[in-house]
């Protein structure tokens, strides 16, 4: 064999899906530049990526017994920098769709700006960053791919020119250099602590054998939290988030709270993976259940208080990142799975919920009422979602996924977690009631919005009929999605 | 399959109701709704008959199974739950509360039978709890937008301190059920009522019983946490209020039984005494609180609490008769509320308000029909012998007097006394509001004729008042029921 590494382009398919949509749309715009207005970017983008995510469901039902992997070195070593479980590429996926629902939404928004061939880039090269990282098992690979999933977010959301909105990318800038420093101090740490350059078990548990190697590796793992922290939007790392979600485009921010927050997890769940049945006692659980029940408290409190959607689902997303942390505290097999289970659900009723305020045009709660009778698609879709986030029946989903995060750190015996999460449950059903009861209402007459009425284009139709299928299906059978995350 | 169908079809014609039939008119919606509840209640005499059961994986992950049966203790609830689904939708034809279109509130109805039908034949402890939040929304919504129409803040809050108490309940509920599960290693509620917690060590079951029972006493209510039944009973539409008081109380009650009575014996014995105590005092606060409240049926609501205090002083004694004594008192509470609450909602559209300070004329003069019926669940409620509350109440009391050999019987004895002084508190309101309403203290002369129950109300009334009398008559219909069940269930002696 002439080749050092070898490459199987199948496997890698969910990650190269997004990267060919980035040269269509570069080669497209340079032959043509600002043809129609640009828009023929997004359904190419979209259709690449939903392409991306046909092949990692495909890679997700192959690899149910061993992980497909790639990019394998040759022996003695034998390590493989792609290794993608069917959890992985569950959530592979899941990133990929969420990024092609947050595409529609810019689309349904792209009558006002010239741009789209950019954003459609920009779009997908963070897709692919998130993509790989969920099946990165090295640590530059899993850096590399982290940072790609977030820098071309900053400039997206600098892109919509206003002046808040380069604010909050300001904001954005700021915490993702913040958290990329942490991300390399712990990577560094990791790599002192284990020797390894990957997240193995083995090293890991090796490392923590060693009660001088053991600090090292405590302090990596947290400042790797601390890291992911600011991208998954945990308390104290989230002061973002409320800043951006107001101030960028509605697109922009589904794939903010969408597709990043899956990938962030994504890359959680390979550092915690590492360490699930390895390490013990209440250092690590502290570590990661701090920031859980912080967020889930203030979370939920500062939702409660908030008039304008998308910074109700700012709050809300602080909130739910506390519950897909919330299992992992247990550090077992069973909180793994808990917390993908957990994020594909969040981050479909989000999306449903955000493509919904899209079609409404609604800037306060207030706007939205009576929009189950002015528009029942997205009123009942809306209404679906966010049962879904309360974790009430109809939303049968939300409750499993909760019932499942709780029970990990129950059987864990992890009792201060399960306390927050009983007070974060009635709180939250709370928040979401409050937005839910606007939605009946009478028609107003004479409420005729400013601007006329919002675009109702097929592409946030399409979001809502799909996430709104994939919620009620997953709520008949829950099954199916606990069988899709291992 | 027949049980499925149980479930299936209320379900299916709550939803499409609430959802695409949402502008259904009246004329179609009440006699779709009230053909449903007929044919689930047909089913559910199927389901007994047959003894139909499902039973297949549904979340195998989280050991849940998808597993539906009825047994000697669920039947006498499911019939109630059937017949008071036939009585909520019938009564659509006396009154469909103005807030939103009249087919959403019919499929809300429908949705709550659903849940509760659902809870009763659960025989998985984790698709219990799920039924038992099946029926938090459609309920909310029932108070939330078809409540009283006088004050939009009231309904507000009564809806969300229902909705909030009982997500308290049941998170709390969960985690005692994911311990318990987590510590025996099934959730087969069947399964687990054999083993009886013997899997499990004292503390983990007196943990796990603390949950279970701490869960279950919001729904209830035991007396303390019992603060969001009188807002929402008072705010909820007439059928909204008899649902929350025949069905979604019992759910409470029944889970008390299924889960921390049978599955952690020990434990739930541990904690029996506070329980007794809660029990007795929430009868004489109930009947306390009754003999100076102004709004009908807001009395009504509190006197609910006091029933309900029965039920749990029965459970806490530990002993067969008390169990059987608290099924009994169960289902004679859901007929004597229902009655009750229907009458008041009928009084309310009448005169606008069920205020008791205001002088109005002779109840038995203006409308006969209604002031026998508001007599006859009147004397159910103090207890008459000869009506459904009578036996459920003196075997409570019998039963605490005479507590299972591991319980402190002065502790129990001292609760029977105080229940019984709570029973006597009972005669006293009944009769106040006997005075006030059926006799009444205004001359009858201005009073205009023809506003007596005719039609579906007249029907609905003649039905729960027989039911009354019969329940009342024949107790054994429900004890020999429950006996075998009650019987098998491990723990009690």
């Amino acid at each position: 064999m002439s080749t050092v590494v070898s490459v199987d382009l199948l496997v890698l398919a969910p990650a190269l899906a997004p990267v060919l949509g980035v040269v269509l749309l570069l080669v497209g715009d340079a032959l043509a530049p600002g043809r129609a207005g640009g828009r023929w970017a997004l359904p190419v983008a979209a259709c690449v990526l939903v392409g991306g995510a046909v092949a990692a469901v495909r890679a997700a039902l192959v690899a149910a017994e061993d992980p497909a992997r790639t990019l394998c070195l040759p022996a003695p070593g034998d390590a493989c920098l792609w290794s993608a479980g069917p959890r992985a590429s569950a959530l592979q996926a899941g990133v990929l769709l969420a990024a092609a629902a947050a595409l529609a939404l810019v689309h349904e928004a792209a009558a006002l700006r010239r741009d789209t061939a950019v954003t459609a880039t920009l779009l997908l090269a963070a897709t692919t960053g998130g993509v790989a990282v969920a099946a990165a098992r090295d640590l530059g690979g899993w850096l590399v791919a982290l940072e790609l999933a977030t820098v071309p977010v900053v400039a997206l959301v600098a892109l919509r020119g206003t002046r808040p909105a380069t604010h909050g990318a300001l904001g954005l800038l700021v915490t993702s250099l913040a958290s990329f420093a942490l991300l390399v101090l712990g990577a560094g740490l990791w790599l002192t602590a284990t020797g390894e350059p990957t997240f193995s078990s083995a090293a890991a548990a090796g490392a923590w054998e060693d009660p001088q190697r053991r600090a090292v590796l405590a302090l990596a793992v947290a400042l790797l939290v601390a890291g992911l922290g600011f991208k998954l939007s945990l308390v104290p790392f989230h002061a973002w988030t409320p800043q951006v979600y107001p101030r960028a485009d509605l697109g922009t921010t589904a794939f903010l709270a969408g597709a990043s927050k899956l990938s962030a997890t994504a890359a959680l769940l390979v550092l915690v993976s590492a360490l699930a049945g390895v390490v013990d006692g209440p250092g690590p659980a502290l570590v990661l259940g701090l920031p859980a029940a912080l967020s889930l408290l203030l979370g939920t409190v500062l939702a409660l208080r908030q008039e304008d959607p998308a910074r109700l689902l700012a709050w809300s997303t602080v909130a739910q990142a506390g519950w897909v942390l919330l299992p992992l505290t247990a550090l077992s097999e069973d909180g793994l799975r808990a917390a993908a289970a957990y994020v594909l659900t969040y981050a479909t009723a989000t999306l449903v919920a955000f493509a919904a305020v899209s079609r409404a045009g609604a800037r306060s709660l207030e706007q939205t009422r009576g929009l189950l009778r002015r528009d029942p698609l997205a009123g009942g879709a809306l209404a679906l979602a966010l049962l879904v986030l309360a974790g009430l029946p109809p939303g049968v989903v939300g409750l499993v996924v909760k019932i499942l995060a709780v029970s990990a750190p129950v059987a864990a015996g992890v009792w201060p977690m399960v306390a927050v999460a009983v007070v974060a449950v009635v709180l939250g059903i709370a928040v979401y009631l409050r937005w839910l009861v606007v939605l009946p209402g009478p028609r107003r007459e004479g409420d005729a919005r400013a601007g006329g009425e919002p675009p109702r284009g097929w592409a946030s139709a399409t979001v809502l009929v799909v996430g709104t299928a994939l919620l009620a299906v997953a709520s008949v059978l829950p099954h199916l999605l606990l069988t899709a995350v291992g | 399959m027949v049980v499925s169908l149980l479930l299936a079809l209320p379900a299916a014609a709550g939803l499409w109701l609430v959802t695409a039939g949402r502008a259904t008119p009246p004329r179609l919606a009440r006699p779709l709704a009230a053909a449903s509840a007929l044919g689930t209640a047909v089913l559910a005499v199927l389901v007994l008959v047959t003894g139909s059961q499902v039973d297949r994986a549904w979340l195998p992950e989280l050991g849940l199974r998808w597993s539906f049966a009825a047994d000697g203790i669920s039947a006498p609830l499911l019939l109630l739950t059937a017949g008071i689904g036939l009585v909520v939708t019938a009564h659509a034809w006396v009154e469909l509360p103005p807030g939103g279109s009249p087919a959403g509130y019919l499929g809300c109805l429908l949705l709550v039978e659903t849940g509760a039908l659902a809870t009763f034949t659960a025989r998985d402890a984790v698709l219990f709890l799920v039924a038992f939040e099946v029926v938090l929304v459609p309920m909310w919504v029932l108070v939330g937008r078809y409540g009283d129409r006088r004050d939009p803040r009231a309904r507000a809050d009564a809806a969300g301190r229902f909705v909030l108490y009982t997500a308290a309940g049941s998170s709390t509920l969960l985690v005692g059920i994911l311990l318990l599960v987590v510590s025996t290693g099934t959730a087969d509620l069947r399964e687990l009522a054999d083993g009886a917690g013997a899997a499990l060590g004292p503390g983990r079951q007196l943990a796990v019983a603390l949950l279970l029972v701490l869960g279950l006493a919001v729904k209830v209510p035991v007396l303390p946490l019992h603060t969001w039944l009188p807002p929402a009973h008072t705010t909820a539409p007439t059928a909204g209020s008899v649902l929350l008081a025949a069905v979604l109380l019992k759910m409470g009650t029944y889970g008390l039984v299924r889960l921390p009575l049978a599955t952690v014996p020990d434990g739930f014995g541990r904690l029996a005494p506070v329980l007794a105590v809660a029990g007795a005092v929430g009868v004489v606060w109930g009947g306390l609180v009754c003999l100076v409240e102004r709004d009908l049926k807001r009395l009504v609501a509190y006197s609910s609490v006091a029933h309900m205090g029965f039920v749990v002083l029965a459970l806490a004694s530990g002993s067969e008769t008390g169990v059987q004594a608290a099924l009994l008192a169960n289902v004679a509470h859901g007929l004597v509320a229902a009655l009750l609450f229907v009458l008041v909602g009928g009084l309310k559209q009448r005169w606008g308000s069920v205020d008791l300070a205001v002088r109005r004329p002779a109840l038995r003069e203006t409308s006969p029909r209604l002031g026998l019926a508001l007599v006859v669940g009147l004397a159910a409620s103090l207890g008459l012998p000869g009506l459904a509350t009578f036996w459920g109440e003196l075997l409570a009391l019998y039963s605490a007097w005479a507590p299972a050999g591991d319980r402190p019987r002065g502790v129990f004895v001292a609760a029977a006394v105080l229940a019984a002084v709570g029973a006597a508190l009972a005669a006293a309101y009944a009769l106040r509001v006997a005075g006030l309403v059926w006799a009444g203290d205004r001359p009858a002369a201005d009073a205009g004729t023809g506003t007596d129950a005719v039609g579906v109300e007249r029907w609905v009334l003649v039905t729960l008042a027989g039911a009354v009398v019969v329940l009342g008559v024949a107790p054994m219909l429900v004890l020999s029921s429950t006996a075998d069940a009650v019987a098998g269930l491990g723990g009690l002696r």
